[in-house]
């Protein structure tokens, strides 16, 4: 039993670590994804929208199944961790061979690698030792660093560089791994939400984006907020002046715009929008007395104000509309945009002990401007405005980050960095007693490249040979090859 | 009459087809210069536009020329042509950068832009070193297809947005340019091997009469009207912009009978898949023959169906099913409509030179281990451009939407094109894929390139939506 489940495990494992279940997956996730930019996904679309374009039987099911929020649904996230245990599982598969690949370098060919070795070349040579000086100056004066390998009785020369491109395919998946770390960790302790604050206001409630609120151990002011345009009328700078809160007093300033958050403790603030907040700032109005006597008044009022006409009169801002409808008699208001405003002003004389209703624009339906003690007129409005701030807490970025320079770093590595070895060992033909100098080289990429390298080394090797004297050094092979 | 005409098509002598070319270029040149006369301004971005698309055509003309005579002296002038179009597109590009005050980078128009110039130096790069001369007959018409539809698409300059003033945008986009303009490249290098390594030509005929007959049944599908008409995007010639009912929803006009040429069309484009099926099925090769004079004959009615349509939906106010009144139209509004309807074209008539002259062809590709080689290389290439590109951008999404993944339909879609590329890479390295899996694998990879460049930006909403 026990060595059944031994062979379940290498199966399970053998199967996880293969290159098929890799691309099976990947094609799963492609497939997923597509499918999560066509269907219409929450909570970035309006439920109406939702409604509007699918059939409610089908929106059950796909609500149901996830399909409506394909990149945070739990067959979304298994999948993505199968993807990385399929990673892992491949690395560790590979990595060995690798890795003795990599710490211990194969130095002296045999026969039969020296056999199949493409590309290699044959020089003749008058003896060992000149042949091994004319490779290893070869070598030398195209900036490797050759080593002589003796094996037995036999030399070889060697050379090598980047051997590390051997395994910086290794780096790109550990980076991968590394940024899918970094966002798990943010989906698990991030939080992403909105904060909208009007000029002045001070809040520390962050609506988040499932609909909660969070509270921050500290409070955002903002003191002022605008917002520039081109001269089409386009937006071009939107800005915000805030203020970090902390235990009552100041501890931070700073003036974000797009682009340039606010950072505190791991919390950044995100200039996303400005508007109008529908709500009134002030209205200018020039007041009469209905009876003709009596001079012309011009007041200003903030909503909820109220300010006396005269001994018996007073004028109150009851109620703003920034855009408003009128249904059954009564007023609504239709959206936060300054587009159709409405403002409801209570006239109170003490002496009658009576309320009188004053709309602009008058609003005949709805009340009689003209029974008021005074006529009003209103001559400005000047509307507040809010700034629209993203709130995200993202502890894993720095993970994400890393993974992201590592991942160029890795394939910078893969893709431009060659690991090129280079072998010379001199060949006795034992039939007829003479030396051979057999030259191979290697290259684990770009091979049509590394050949026109190669023949550049057999051509300088060559020309060495031409140089070197041949006896000179024959006393010195003796004494090596007797150690 | 495919016959007839091949019999017309003798390789052309000597310099017949550069006096023609240049004497084309000479007269376009002289139009624009009256032009510029009656303008007073020679370097407007609308001359340079003109030039750049005049020498384009000229290289595509000669490439193509080249293509199908093998006539050495083509390739030099039309290197030359290509040259010269390139100062001209670099110069649109410096004004518009110089007038605009940011880089050309922030609409479809400003990005096509620098798709068409990174094409071009592509293709002179790919030429020079790497000896592949043909490569400016696929190369060269997407250029021309990419200014023509530049001509449709709007120009003033605008301002950007707050969201797009960063010094990411250059990053990210200059990245995508590169990025897609490598994969173009390997697209080509694919094709290319695909017909070194001896692929049928039937097959090539079945494949390129399935793609045209895909353009012309998504138009008929999506916009056939009752009593034969084609509807349209309405197009508001003063704010140069479409016409929108309500959020989303644009209102369309009725070109009347516009759509059943379309459906005639249709009909004819889909007659060569018929005849090779049959030809499949019954054994008979007289059947591939009858399949051949019926892609010749879907040209002709493809050409005609082209200029109608541009004829028709240039200008003129046209009713609407929505709404009461006439409305008008303009090319631009109908952009995929208009590129679907040239890329028919355009790939058959590519059917069509392989089909006369692939023995020639054969002759000038390199061989197809060497493209199959230049193909992995453009991958490795385009592969950690993509990789940049979709990082650079991350950070910039973080710097301003305050996260660095939203899976926004063009992200989600750029991460889909890094992983069939991942994928491309694996298959090659790991299993040792090399030849016509590879090629398909690059195909595949480019059409995803495609959707993610135009679809996402036309189909699907989105953060992107200004770009």
């Amino acid at each position: 039993m026990g060595v059944n489940l031994a062979a379940l495990a290498h199966k399970t494992w053998r199967t996880i670590a293969s290159i098929q279940s890799g691309v099976v997956l990947l094609i799963l996730v492609v497939i997923l994804s597509a499918v999560g930019t066509i269907v219409l996904q929450r909570p970035a679309t309006d439920p109406d929208e939702m409604q509007s374009a699918y059939s409610p039987q089908a929106l059950r099911i796909m609500d149901a199944v996830g399909l409506t929020d394909v990149f945070h649904a739990w067959w979304f996230l298994g999948l993505m961790l199968l993807v990385s245990l399929c990673i892992v599982a491949a690395s560790i598969d590979r990595f060995p061979n690798s890795w003795r690949y990599f710490s211990r370098p194969y130095k002296y060919p045999d026969a039969s690698f020296r056999r199949a070795l493409h590309p290699q070349k044959s020089l003749a040579i008058a003896d060992e030792e000149s042949g091994l000086v004319a490779a290893e100056r070869a070598l030398h004066s195209l900036g490797f660093k050759p080593e002589r390998v003796v094996r037995e009785d036999h030399f070889a020369i060697f050379a090598e560089r980047h051997r590390i491109s051997e395994l910086a395919v290794y780096i790109v998946h550990a980076s991968l791994l590394l940024i899918f770390f970094g966002t798990i960790v943010d989906g698990l302790w991030g939080w992403r939400g909105t904060l909208n604050l009007n000029e002045g206001q001070t809040s520390n409630m962050v609506e988040l984006r499932d609909g909660s609120t969070r509270t921050l151990p500290f409070a955002i002011r903002c003191d002022a907020a605008g917002q520039e345009n081109y001269q089409d009328g386009t937006p071009k700078k939107w800005w915000s002046k805030l203020a970090v809160v902390e235990a009552g007093r100041d501890v931070k300033k700073k003036e974000i715009v797009v682009n340039d958050p606010l950072l505190y403790s791991g919390v950044r603030f995100y200039q996303s929008s400005y508007g109008p907040n529908g709500k009134i700032d002030k209205l200018a109005l020039v007041a009469t007395p209905s009876n003709g006597s009596g001079q012309k008044q011009e007041i200003g009022l903030a909503l909820n104000d109220s300010v006396s006409l005269d001994a018996d009169t007073t004028v109150r801002f009851a109620e703003f509309f920034p855009d408003y409808a009128i249904r059954d008699g009564q007023v609504y208001k239709k959206s936060n945009y300054l587009e159709n405003p409405a403002a409801h002003l209570v006239v109170t004389s003490k002496s009658a002990r009576k309320d009188f209703d004053v709309w602009f624009p008058p609003l005949d339906e709805v009340a009689d401007n003209s029974k008021a003690p005074y006529q009003l007129h209103a001559t400005d409005l000047k509307m507040g405005h809010f700034t629209g701030l993203q709130v995200s807490h993202e502890p894993g970025q720095w993970g994400v980050w890393s993974g992201v320079v590592l991942i160029g770093i890795g394939l910078a590595f893969v893709f431009y960095v060659v690991h090129m070895r280079f072998w010379a060992v001199p060949v006795c033909d034992p039939k007829t007693g003479k030396y051979s100098l057999w030259i191979g080289g290697t290259a684990n990429r770009n091979r049509d490249a590394f050949e026109q390298r190669f023949n550049h080394l057999v051509e300088l090797v060559e020309e060495e040979l031409k140089t070197v004297p041949p006896a000179s050094r024959s006393g010195q092979v003796v004494t090596v090859a007797g150690n | 009459m495919a016959r007839a005409k091949v019999e017309q098509q003798q390789p052309a002598t000597g310099m017949t087809l550069i006096v023609m070319v240049g004497l084309a270029i000479a007269f376009l040149l002289f139009m624009a210069f009256l032009n510029v006369v009656k303008s007073g301004n020679l370097l407007s971005e609308t001359n340079l536009l003109f030039a750049t698309l005049v020498f384009y055509s000229g290289a595509g003309a000669l490439y193509l020329g080249f293509g199908v005579t093998g006539t050495g002296s083509y390739v030099k002038f039309a290197s030359l042509a290509t040259w010269l179009g390139l100062l001209a597109n670099t110069a649109a590009i410096a004004h518009r950068w110089y007038e605009s005050g940011h880089a050309p980078f922030s609409s479809v128009y400003e990005m096509l832009l620098s798709f068409v110039w990174t094409l071009a130096v592509l293709t002179l790069v790919a030429e020079k070193k790497y000896g592949v001369k043909v490569i400016g007959t696929v190369t060269m018409p997407v250029a021309i297809v990419g200014v023509v539809l530049m001509q449709l698409l709007r120009t003033e300059v605008h301002p950007l947005v707050p969201a797009l003033q960063s010094t990411w945008l250059h990053v990210h986009v200059t990245l995508a340019m590169l990025a897609y303009a490598a994969c173009a490249l390997s697209f080509a290098l694919a094709m290319m091997f695909l017909i070194q390594d001896h692929l049928q030509t039937d097959t090539v005929l079945a494949v390129t009469s399935a793609s045209t007959l895909a353009i012309y049944a998504s138009v008929v599908l999506t916009r056939f009207e009752k009593w034969g008409g084609l509807s349209l995007v309405a197009w508001d010639p003063e704010r140069k912009a479409e016409v929108f009912l309500s959020k989303g929803v644009r209102l369309f006009v009725t070109i009347p009978d516009l759509g059943w040429l379309m459906m005639l069309t249709l009909l004819v484009v889909a007659s060569p898949l018929v005849f090779y099926g049959l030809a499949r099925w019954k054994g008979n090769p007289g059947f591939l023959t009858l399949a051949n004079r019926a892609v010749f004959l879907s040209i002709l009615l493809q050409v005609m169906t082209l200029i109608v349509f541009i004829v028709r939906a240039r200008d003129g106010r046209y009713p609407s099913l929505d709404a009461e009144g006439l409305f008008p139209t303009t090319l631009a509004a109908s952009p995929f409509i208009l590129s679907g309807l040239v890329g028919g074209v355009f790939i058959s008539l590519l059917y069509l030179l392989l089909l006369w002259r692939r023995p020639d062809l054969e002759r000038l590709l390199p061989s197809a281990d060497a493209l199959d080689r230049i193909t992995y290389k453009t991958v490795c290439l385009a592969f950690p451009l993509l990789t940049l590109m979709i990082a650079s951008g991350a950070y910039w999404a973080n710097q301003t939407w305050g996260s660095y993944w939203s899976w926004d339909p063009k992200e989600t879609w750029a991460a889909i094109t890094w992983l069939v590329y991942a994928g491309y890479l694996h298959m090659r390295i790991t299993r040792g894929w090399r030849g016509r899996r590879a090629a398909y694998f690059a195909i595949l990879g480019f059409a995803v390139v495609m959707f993610t460049f135009f679809g996402v930006t036309y189909l699907l909403p989105g953060l992107h939506a200004y770009a």
